[in-house]
């Protein structure tokens, strides 16, 4: 069963309330960065990135990060790909704004955490979600939130954006 | 139907048709330019002891229908029309707009060249204006020494507090004059509604506890309005999130430091491309002022411009920069449409429940 919960008219409206958040609680954007995890949370990351541009008429530095090598699911003596640093900016000193689809248990965002330390020392890392899902295994918490939906474990969260899946919604697929 | 004129307080006089109430008026003459909405324009408040002049050719074709009023009772001066039609279907229909004026006791002046009165209003900007029934040097004189009241907010805004309960968020309108469709919106989203008069302080709305504040719309000049509003606004709008709307926008601007200017052309219509800047979207809205924020006074480190008219370049939204507070210039009730701005409002309750936290 799959119900939509979230249309395209309310992620838009989400993602510019995000935005104004970030501007609120950054006090501006001074030093601002997004990070965007893959592969939803980029586009999610370039979307606020186009809106502060709008609002503040100043670049923000917008990256990608993949954490594959950075799971704590995979064997322990896995070779491991290189760690090499991903981003085509420096973090150091930067408020790096960590920005993903879905916040779970918080697992992703912990090997996100690993894989942004290596390259520097950030100002400050905060944390933006599409949607907060709840059943958190981590102590992690998200400071900018589209949409807290709460669930059941068996439920799943599906992020739609126009660029991977040719439309912008949230569906719980049971 | 009985000849009658409409007289200006330049001089000009125009012969027209009369309809709706007999009785002899006297306001500041404006223009609309909406194509449709005539019932919730002639019964929005900000148009308290205003004559207005649509623009459309023929307005009543469609009559009055009990879902479109915007106040109980409509406080404007007169309407002035091209054509107004005796002959007016629609399933909804209760009254003609015709019977309606009557039993108002608004008068109207119908086939009045509305092109060449724009046209004039364009140039003058709003001026004094009479409906009579002889345009002799007498009804001259008394037209130009009648001096107009500049207390509309105090003559149509509510004197006592007044609840509109259901089961949602708890929010706080400040009535300046407010149209109705700012009610329904809030009820169509099940928030829990008390309206307070202009009047009140800080004290009493923080005591009732709000999730959120309204500013409503309403008629008139800021800056005619007491200071304490201005007070009242400095210190409610870091606590819980604000949404103000039309004169609400100007008053919240003036109490962040922003100046008003008188606007000429005024906006009276429908018809106004407005640029979101913050998706680069255009919208089309509702509009109706006589003022704007002056851009040159905004303080940047405080607000932030959210919204531009794309035919003047005035100012449309703003949204303070360190808390959710924030503002349009138009209507988003979309009542009379484009109903496209609506989704603000689910803005403010999506920004209300942001504010309270998760549920869990």
């Amino acid at each position: 069963m799959r119900k939509e919960v979230v249309d395209s008219m309310a992620m838009k409206r989400a993602l510019t309330r995000i935005t104004y958040e970030i501007i609120e609680q950054n006090k501006g954007i001074h030093d601002v960065a997004l990070v965007g995890i893959k592969t939803r949370g980029v586009y999610i990351a370039q979307r606020i990135g186009e809106r502060l541009q709008q609002l503040e008429t100043a670049t923000i530095p917008v990256g990608e990060l993949d954490i594959t090598a950075f799971r704590d699911d995979q064997p322990v003596n896995a070779v491991q790909a290189p760690m090499a640093y991903q981003l085509d900016f420096d973090v150091a000193g930067k408020r790096v704004i960590l920005v993903d689809d879905v916040l779970f248990t918080g697992r992703t965002i912990r090997a996100a955490l690993d894989a942004l330390m290596g390259g520097g020392r950030p100002q400050s890392i905060s944390l933006a979600v599409l949607v907060d899902r709840g059943h958190r295994e981590l102590p992690i918490r998200a400071d900018f939130i589209g949409k807290n939906i709460p669930t059941a474990l068996q439920e799943t969260i599906k992020v739609s954006v126009t660029e991977v899946d040719g439309h912008d919604g949230i569906e719980i697929i049971n | 139907m009985a000849d009658r004129y409409l007289i200006l307080e330049d001089g000009s006089a125009y012969l027209g048709e009369g309809f709706g109430s007999p009785a002899v008026s006297t306001g500041e003459i404006v223009f609309n330019t909406s194509m449709t909405g005539y019932q919730e324009i002639i019964t929005n408040q900000i148009y308290h002891n205003q004559i207005i002049a649509f623009t459309q050719p023929t307005i009543g074709s469609y009559g009055i229908n009990h879902d479109s009023y915007e106040s109980i009772l409509p406080t404007v001066k007169g309407v002035v029309v091209r054509d107004v039609a005796s002959i007016s279907t629609n399933r909804q229909r209760r009254w003609s707009l015709d019977q309606y004026l009557k039993q108002q006791n608004i008068p109207g002046i119908s086939h009045i060249d509305t092109r060449h009165l724009a046209k004039q209003l364009r140039a003058s900007g709003p001026m004094k204006a009479s409906i009579v029934d002889v345009a002799d040097a007498h009804a001259f004189d008394q037209l130009g020494a009648t001096v107009l009241t500049n207390q509309q907010v105090a003559a149509v805004a509510t004197p006592k507090p007044f609840p509109n309960p259901d089961t949602g968020l708890n929010v706080i309108v400040i009535d300046f004059g407010l149209k109705h469709g700012i009610l329904r919106e809030l009820s169509k989203r099940s928030c829990n509604v008390t309206v307070l008069p202009y009047t009140a302080t800080t004290e009493e709305i923080i005591n009732l506890d709000p999730d959120g504040v309204v500013l409503s719309t309403g008629p008139g000049k800021p800056q005619d309005l007491p200071d304490s509003v201005l007070t009242m606004i400095q210190n409610i709008q870091n606590r819980v999130p604000l949404f103000a709307i039309g004169l609400g926008h100007e008053l919240f601007a003036m109490a962040n430091g922003a100046q008003i200017m008188k606007l000429s052309p005024e906006h009276h219509g429908a018809n106004h491309p407005i640029r979101e800047v913050i998706t680069n979207q255009i919208i089309y809205a509702s509009q109706g002022q006589g003022y704007a924020v002056n851009p040159d006074t905004i303080d940047r480190n405080k607000l932030i411009t959210t919204f531009v008219d794309l035919i003047d370049g005035t100012i449309q939204g703003l949204r303070y920069r360190d808390f959710p507070a924030f503002s349009v210039q138009f209507f988003p009730d979309g009542a009379p449409g484009p109903t496209e701005t609506r989704d603000i409002f689910d803005e403010f309750v999506e920004s209300m429940q942001q504010a309270r936290g998760p549920v869990w």
